[in-house]
């Protein structure tokens, strides 16, 4: 639900398997992974999907677009918020230093 | 220009993913065609798990079952009318009563699955039901070939068969796969 946030109108298939791919790293996620968790996520009405025009790079075929819908906002909103919680439970524990030098070394690697 | 898989493969690809996700899977794979061996490798690992997603969509648990149970029944009922108690307690009955009831299950899922969702008619359900009879029979040729013990009796397969085949697209009739998903796709 991220990836499809943060692509906007360019979440389909190859984009939303990169951008997974790259929130996920160091772990390897499959093509067919990610178009199981989509069609899930369809089934509980987090996301939505219609199919688009062909384009040629496809070899004419048509791109199933996706867009959060305002259900799988509500839910992505209460997913960071838990993320937090568990983030600032674990600099409580190691350290305020420490999450400083997380952080910083986090977003070099990006 | 740019590099484009092999028709012949894509073909055979195309093929393989069930109709309803045909278009964009197809296009995905195409757009990240890098080598041949690229392509195969991810083709491999991508369609299980499409057709697996499509059988969860297409599946009604309550529906599978009724049909599981319809399937088992109509072959327990002949052999027990047929052959007795002394099939089924005497040479492992029960359990050689349940391949082909799950093989026909099988097989109805697969065809769900395949299943165009724009294309159904109402002779679907028969058609399933008996394409899906036609390969427990294929099974049993083979099972005969390979160990000839776990084959249950010609009879009670044509008769069991015929009643499955009824039972299965009557229920199928009131029952249609749930194939009109995904929901909110326009």
């Amino acid at each position: 639900m991220t990836a499809i946030l943060t692509l906007r109108d360019q979440a389909y298939g190859v984009t939303i398997h990169a951008k997974v791919a790259e929130l996920s790293r160091p772990k390897n996620v499959s093509l067919g992974a990610v178009y199981v968790t989509l069609d899930r996520l369809e089934d509980k009405g987090l996301i939505s999907s219609w199919l688009s025009d062909p384009t040629p790079e496809r070899g004419g075929r048509a791109k199933r677009c996706y867009r959060l819908e305002a259900l799988g906002e509500r839910a992505l909103r209460e997913s960071a918020a838990t993320a937090k919680r568990i983030w600032d439970g674990i600099a409580e524990v190691w350290g305020k230093e420490w999450a400083k030098r997380w952080a910083k070394e986090w977003a070099k690697e990006r | 220009m740019e590099p484009a898989p092999p028709r012949r493969t894509e073909a055979i690809v195309a093929w393989l993913v069930p109709p309803a996700c045909r278009e964009h899977v197809t296009g995905d794979l195409h757009e990240r065609y890098t080598t041949h061996g690229q392509y195969i490798a991810e083709a491999v690992c991508t369609i299980p798990l499409v057709v697996a997603s499509r059988i969860r969509r297409t599946t009604d648990p309550q529906v599978l079952l009724m049909e599981a149970f319809a399937l088992y029944i109509s072959f327990l009922g002949v052999a027990w009318k047929l052959n007795g108690a002394s099939f089924l307690y005497g040479q492992w009955g029960y359990l050689r009563l349940a391949i082909p009831a799950a093989v026909a299950l099988a097989t109805l899922k697969l065809e769900d699955a395949y299943a165009n969702p724009g294309k159904r008619s109402p002779l679907t359900p028969i058609l399933q039901a008996t394409f899906s009879f036609g390969i427990v029979c294929l099974s049993q040729a083979a099972l005969l070939a390979i160990d000839p013990r776990w084959v249950v009796p010609m009879r009670i397969m044509i008769y069991g068969g015929a009643i499955s085949v009824v039972l299965v697209s009557t229920l199928r009739m009131l029952f249609p796969p749930c194939d009109t998903r995904p929901r909110n796709a326009t």
